[in-house]
């Protein structure tokens, strides 16, 4: 029985990919009033449908484990429901049901974690729920300007209509995407909810605000450029979008430094990867769609795999915080790995696709002119190296800092079949950008009308500021390791292991079990000694909202100057403005 | 094939070489400057090949050793793809299918995978050492890709190749055709370079343990041969981003001597900066600079 209700959950999770590869044609709904919903399979939605169809299936997996939880797998299958009919709409009644289908699943799978408290679950419900209301609010407006619920290309709308349409759904999609200052659920939510859980809600959720925010291009073919003109060689209101995207990623990356619980640092390099997206969003051109795209397939990889290697971490030890773990190198090896390749492809160090992104997405700056957000992104994805470098030294390096992290084995097989899986992605992808150009975002940026990036050849990136090959580039390094690690063991000469973990060269003194060595959950603190840096941690969002509080109450304070305590004093006004209006009513005979 | 087997080999040795001719000139021309006799300029040779023969090596676990592998590959691959020689089939490596963004990727694979190894040791000074490195690191990134972007964007290129074969003749070399970005990058590739004044990462007396505290033996020797083949491929791909890259090898001598007598006069000037401090400055002085080279020459109107 258990083993029946597993299996079938596991099918449950295959949906998104059936759906993908035995959808043909679309579906219509006709519903009351002359309102037809509308479903079907574009090539747009059809990428992120891939992301949901690869991810759906590795988190089930070690979902699976333990006793069985029938609600969890029951709300888990309700939300996949929900974003593949988000997905497939082709009108905005269909997107916002399954919006909500899958912000309310999503809120109750959050709830069944023992560590979501009170503060974290409303900041979830409450920031999606603005972001509903947000779209809501939007797709009425859209219908009053177009008459007609379906997702198309409007044109004829003066400024102030596009503005308020853009401003209504890009504030909705900028709360679920987590942009600087709408992001304050991400961490608390990402770090609350089950160990599991937080994979998707990472890898998979965030992207569907991704989804919408490109989907706003194909409201408005122009795009952002029709809106104010240009700014150097790109859309000036894209130039906006990109700078909100890019300080997103710079605060969330020296927040995600002064983390010291491995999940919440996951929570703000997720904000600040997402920064990225943002940015080549704004920017517009097909190269920094393409980047978007292959940034999100990079960045649902990733996170993927870190939060599942995270989650068998402290599925072992029971211990989340960078200072309670350590030296679990040896005893955790495949994690080990699996934290290793994701960092690197989180880093975006070549060879990994992390690399291919990010290039796409320089190369479009550059081309775009806006050189000082290519400086602004170049800082925020070089001190990604830090927390990327903390992630792996705090749990796995250095010295074990409790008595669980002695004796912890290896994470069960349903942690390792995905993380194993999401490696062999990863590498595969570095070694062949081009495929992934050719075969899954080129379709993409067709179907948006804008020029394919293309590739001459699948290992081959190529752009009008040129390209690499990451066949040379894989096949280079690997040969060069495996040639000098093999000269390193002919020379002469032999290695001696340390005698014990405490052998080291510690300022002329032997260090004890005693001696905190463990550097963990100190690594980074430093930093704050740069003033930048330091006036960056110094603030929180939290500071930014009661200071706007402050300055609400100040101006209603002012306001209520006006107001002079005797209602007779308005009564009075209000018999006057009566009277008055009633005059030139008489008058101009109305 | 043995056409890229000879010329990758000879890549090598030659940045080898250089590396360690270099480093000698440099602690011979350090000491003249502080009145000593200083070592011969073989030293780095001698040093390197003692550290390479040792006999025995500690080790602290597979990653520790691993990690000095990854460096050297990474070393390796970055030499490898930078085009020493341009309008020649020789020297070349695998540039062709590499670029200059690439490139100064490829040159964090190092610094990373010292990281690990270090992290691995458990010593607490070496991590502390890395954090350092990072830090500077993120300091100095942010005004050496932005002087370089101006390059590329001058060219309309990230392709080294290119960007060489764009400057014939003195007149065109981008040091004058774009001083203004060269003089962005110069601080950070000093910094780069992991030279004085901001070599606190790993600064040999004042700060007890660095990054490569727990190495010895043979893996510091591997260390050594990557940093001074490191140097070496800093120093030519700045010879053909801005001083017109070379048609002979003696010509490439020149130049990236030119290059590092400058960089190592400019070092010797100046104290060391504590880290913080390393990165203000970056943050500071060389960013406004490339904050006013991008304004004089992307958004002004007359570009």
């Amino acid at each position: 029985m258990n083993l029946i209700v597993k299996l079938l959950f596991l099918a449950l999770s295959l949906t998104p990919a059936m759906t993908l590869l035995t959808w043909d044609g679309g579906v219509a709904w006709p519903l009351f009033g002359g309102i037809t919903l509308l479903f079907d399979l574009n090539p747009v939605p059809g990428f992120f449908l891939l992301l949901l169809a690869l991810g759906a299936p590795l988190v089930a997996l070690p979902m699976l484990r333990g006793p069985r939880d029938e609600p969890a797998y029951a709300l888990y299958a309700l939300l996949l429901l929900g974003m593949q009919l988000l997905l497939l709409a082709g009108d905005f009644i269909g997107f916002f049901v399954g919006w909500e289908i899958m912000t309310w699943s999503s809120y109750l799978l959050l709830l069944r974690s023992p560590r979501t408290n009170l503060e974290g679950a409303q900041s979830y419900i409450l920031f999606n729920l603005a972001s509903a209301f947000l779209l809501l609010a939007g797709m009425l407006v859209f219908y009053s300007f177009t008459g007609d619920f379906r997702i198309h290309a409007v044109t004829g709308l003066n400024t102030l209509q596009q503005l308020s349409l853009l401003t209504l759904f890009g504030l909705a999609f900028l709360i679920k995407v987590g942009a600087l200052p709408l992001h304050l659920w991400v961490p608390r939510s990402y770090d609350q909810a089950p160990d599991v859980f937080s994979a998707f809600l990472s890898a998979l959720m965030s992207k569907m605000g991704i989804y919408a925010l490109i989907l706003l291009l194909t409201l408005f073919p122009e795009g952002l450029a029709g809106l104010f003109g240009q700014f150097l060689k790109g859309p000036a209101a894209g130039y906006v979008l990109a700078w909100i995207g890019v300080i997103t990623s710079i605060v969330a990356t020296f927040k995600a430094i002064s983390q010291e619980d491995m999940k919440r640092l996951l929570a703000y390099s997720s904000i600040a990867q997402v920064g990225y997206i943002v940015t080549a969003i704004g920017v517009g051109s097909s190269l920094a769609i393409g980047g978007a795209l292959f940034h999100s397939l990079v960045h649902t990889l990733v996170k993927l795999l870190l939060f599942i290697a995270i989650a068998g971490i402290v599925l072992q030890t029971g211990h989340r915080r960078f200072i309670d773990l350590g030296q679990l190198i040896g005893r955790m090896p495949i994690s080990f790995f699996g934290v290793l390749i994701g960092i690197i492809g989180l880093a975006g160090m070549p060879p990994l696709p992390g690399f291919a992104s990010k290039y796409l997405i320089y190369v479009s700056l550059l081309e775009a002119h806006w050189l000082l957000l290519l400086a602004a992104m170049i800082l925020s994805s070089t001190a990604a190296f830090v927390y990327c470098y903390k992630l792996i030294y705090g749990p796995f390096l250095g010295h074990a800092n409790s008595p669980e992290a002695r004796v912890a084995t290896e994470a069960p097989w349903q942690y390792l079949v995905p993380q194993i899986v999401l490696m062999g992605l990863l590498v595969a992808l570095g070694i062949f950008p081009g495929w992934a150009i050719e075969i899954l975002i080129d379709p993409v940026l067709t179907a948006l009308g804008m020029t394919p990036i293309g590739a001459p050849a699948w290992g081959q990136l190529a752009t009008a500021y040129g390209g690499y090959d990451g066949v040379v580039l894989m096949s280079v390094f690997a040969t060069v390791f495996v040639l000098v690690t093999a000269i390193f063991f002919l020379l002469r000469g032999r290695m001696r292991q340390a005698g014990s973990p405490y052998d080291l060269s510690y300022a002329g003194e032997v260090p004890t079990a005693e001696t905190p060595l463990h550097y963990g959950a100190g690594l980074g603190r430093e930093l704050r000694r740069i003033p930048l840096v330091g006036w960056i941690l110094s603030h929180s969002t939290q500071g930014f909202y009661a200071g706007l509080v402050r300055q609400t109450q100040a101006a209603a304070g002012l306001l209520s100057g006006l107001y002079s305590g005797n209602p007779q004093t308005w009564i009075l006004l209000a018999v006057l403005i009566l009277a008055a209006t009633l005059t030139v009513q008489t008058l101009t005979g109305a | 094939m043995i056409h890229h087997l000879l010329d990758a080999l000879a890549m090598l040795g030659m940045s080898y070489v250089i590396g360690f001719l270099f480093y000698g000139f440099y602690r011979q021309f350090n000491a003249r400057v502080q009145r000593r006799w200083g070592p011969s300029i073989w030293q780095n040779f001698f040093d390197n090949m003692k550290f390479l023969f040792k006999s025995e090596t500690v080790s602290h676990g597979a990653m520790f050793f691993f990690g000095p592998m990854i460096i050297m590959a990474g070393a390796i691959t970055t030499v490898l793809f930078v085009p020493f020689l341009k309008d020649s089939i020789w020297l070349q490596g695998f540039s062709q299918s590499g670029n200059l963004i690439l490139i100064i990727y490829l040159l964090v694979v190092g610094p990373l995978g010292n990281a690990l190894a270090v992290g691995s040791s458990g010593n607490p000074y070496g991590v502390m050492g890395v954090t350092r490195g990072l830090t500077r690191l993120m300091g100095l990134e942010v005004p050496f890709f932005l002087g370089l972007a101006l390059v590329m964007l001058q060219h309309q290129s990230a392709s080294v190749h290119v960007i060489m074969a764009a400057q014939d003749g003195i007149a065109n070399w981008n040091l004058f055709t774009n001083p203004i970005a060269f003089i962005v990058m110069l601080l950070p590739f000093i910094a780069s370079q992991n030279a004085s004044p901001f070599d606190v990462v790993g600064a040999p007396v004042e700060v007890y343990a660095g990054p490569r505290v727990e190495f010895g033996g043979r893996l510091l020797g591997i260390l050594m041969t990557q940093n001074m083949m490191m140097t070496v491929a800093k120093l030519v791909l700045i010879v053909d981003l801005f001083l017109g890259g070379a048609t002979t090898v003696p010509i490439l001598l020149v130049k990236a001597f030119a290059l590092f007598l400058l960089t190592a006069m400019i070092s010797l000037a100046f104290p060391r900066l504590k880290t913080e401090q390393t990165v203000d400055f970056f943050w500071k002085i060389p960013l406004a600079l490339g904050v006013i080279g991008v304004i004089a020459t992307v958004w002004l109107p007359w570009s």
